[in-house]
């Protein structure tokens, strides 16, 4: 894709914008009712009870909430009557694009401060994310396309992503049990998160394949439970009581060619997507892979993360590897990433969860996980293409 | 009433877009035909209105050679679907003539690596009916390395 032209967002986004608030749900306790045979609450509950918890950490009112950005999983116009505001902003996206929009619109005076609210029941709804019913049956492409050949789930996209990856560039396939392996260890230091209780690489290797050439600790749990956010301007920011966590720089570049025919997931890897996203939020934040304390990637399964710190400059490509093996990301290890667990361990809220974690670590409220003198956290996802890049700063 | 086909585990529909219904006809017919761009030469998978490479409506539904090479593989052990209990492979091929699908590989299967194989275009029916295009080996690739076509980044 060497024809894409080098563009950049307008400087003026860096440091436009910062989080003032963070909250979630008790997904812990949410995880043992629904097992139990419970439901605790909607999608839209969950979402309005982390919206509570967020007002509340941040110190503000309701009414003072001018914007709101819905997660994909709830409609907008219901979740904006359930937790009762009329925003004069609103929009709907994933986790890592609501963080994007909301720094645009409020740069932009769009909404001076924006709630950000995510809600999900799919363990207790029992969604499917594979089978007859994924995704709602014949409603998308991507893998539903290839379902009459028995391709289904995203854990088999992955599987064949994988399988290729470590073909083109090396990757001997038990490395991969270092991811699992290493956000255990930080899971297993976080009172959130839903599986606490640390594996050896022994244990990930003995482990079942669910889609071969992935493992079951390969895979994100799904459970129930809700995130929200609360972003403001960098000059509003500045009068709350917490110390307000910027948000430096962002990047994205998406790869649809060929996406329902999984071309760049089998023959590119998203390297070029993360490349082109990691250039623009570097260019912006003015620093890069060296300067991160804590790296967060979207982990439906572990190997976004091998992709993600070759394609973001953390290692050199084809090193992921190595990397894993002898610098490590897991507690002590070089590169401290998903450090509340992700979504293998701590909870799937599908990168909403990653982005108050790289709240609380840039604000020191990690605990037993803090990492020492955080300044800045790299958040990155590359589902389905959409490279995309957020760095929080102090 | 046929007992047989109300038994039969159903393999899950094929999505039926307008331009997928040509496609399937062929594949009945024991002839994958894919758009072939007049303009580009570009060959399309999945069907689609316009060529992705210059946009041209101008697209010709030919046979494909059935040759390709295989890009990746995996294994289901774990059964999602009742037409295909694990465990069962699937596939995805660059055809020779440049798009990528997803399918199976019927056996025998190949030791080792699977990627870089040639392989072979056959047509399988389903025991519920459906015809689907599947691979198997082409002769002489069931053993030692076959990896001119993968795509292997030199680093």
């Amino acid at each position: 894709m060497s024809e894409w032209k080098a563009a950049s967002p307008s400087k003026a986004l860096r440091r436009a914008a910062a989080v003032v608030g963070v909250g979630h749900s008790d997904w812990v306790a949410d995880w043992k009712r629904v097992r139990n045979g419970e439901k605790p609450t909607d999608s839209y509950g969950y979402g309005a009870i982390a919206f509570g918890e967020a007002l509340k950490d941040a110190g503000i009112r309701k009414d003072e909430i001018d914007g709101l950005i819905v997660g994909p999983t709830t409609a907008y116009e219901r979740m904006s009557e359930v937790i009762g505001i009329d925003p004069r902003w609103g929009d709907q996206a994933d986790a890592v694009l609501s963080v994007a929009q909301a720094v645009t619109a409020v740069q932009a005076g769009l909404a001076e401060t924006i709630a950000l609210v995510y809600g999900n029941d799919q363990r207790s709804a029992q969604i499917q994310y594979g089978g007859p019913q994924a995704m709602g049956g014949d409603a998308f492409l991507s893998y539903v396309y290839h379902s009459p050949w028995g391709l289904t789930s995203q854990g088999a996209l992955y599987a064949l992503t994988f399988r290729a990856f470590c073909d083109a560039r090396g990757f001997e396939p038990d490395d991969l049990g270092h991811v699992a392996v290493a956000q255990r260890g930080w899971s297993s230091m976080n009172p959130n998160a839903v599986m606490r209780k640390k594996i050896t690489l022994d244990e990930y290797r003995e482990s079942r394949h669910i889609c071969e050439p992935l493992r079951l600790y390969d895979y994100c749990m799904i459970n129930d439970g809700g995130v929200a956010l609360i972003v403001t301007t960098a000059e509003r920011a500045a009068r709350f009581g917490k110390p307000p966590v910027y948000i430096e720089a962002i990047g994205r570049r998406d790869l649809n060619h060929g996406a329902t025919s999984l071309e760049p997931r089998l023959t590119d890897f998203y390297l070029s997507a993360q490349q082109d996203c990691a250039r623009q939020a570097y260019e912006m934040a003015g620093f890069g892979p060296a300067d991160m304390d804590v790296f967060q990637v979207y982990d439906s399964f572990s190997v976004h993360v091998p992709l993600a710190l070759e394609g973001y400059g953390y290692c050199a490509v084809g090193d992921a590897g190595r990397f894993l093996r002898e610098h490590g990301i897991g507690p002590g290890g070089r590169l401290p990433t998903n450090t509340g667990g992700g979504h293998l361990s701590e909870t799937y809220m599908q990168g909403w969860a990653h982005q108050i974690e790289c709240v609380r670590q840039l604000r020191g409220e990690c605990g037993e996980r803090q990492v020492d003198n955080c300044r800045h956290a790299h958040y990155t996802s590359d589902v389905a293409g959409k490279a995309v890049s957020i760095i929080y700063s102090r | 009433m046929t007992e047989t086909r109300t038994e039969a585990p159903r393999t899950p529909a094929p999505v039926m877009g307008m331009y997928d219904e040509v496609m399937w006809q062929s594949i009945r017919d024991g002839a994958l035909q894919l758009q072939h761009c007049t303009s580009c030469g570009t060959v399309l998978y999945p069907p689609a209105p316009v060529c992705p490479h210059c946009l041209s409506t101008k697209l010709e539904w030919r046979a494909v050679s059935g040759r390709g090479t295989v890009l990746s593989w995996v294994v289901f052990h774990k059964t999602y679907l009742e037409a295909y209990p694990a465990p069962y492979n699937v596939i995805a091929v660059r055809l020779d003539e440049g798009a990528v699908m997803v399918s199976n590989l019927e056996p025998p299967l190949p030791k080792g690596n699977w990627i870089g194989k040639k392989v072979k275009m056959i047509y399988h029916a389903m025991l519920d009916g459906l015809v689907l295009p599947r691979f198997v080996l082409e002769q002489g690739d069931d053993a030692g390395p076959a990896r001119a076509q993968c795509n292997r980044i030199r680093v």
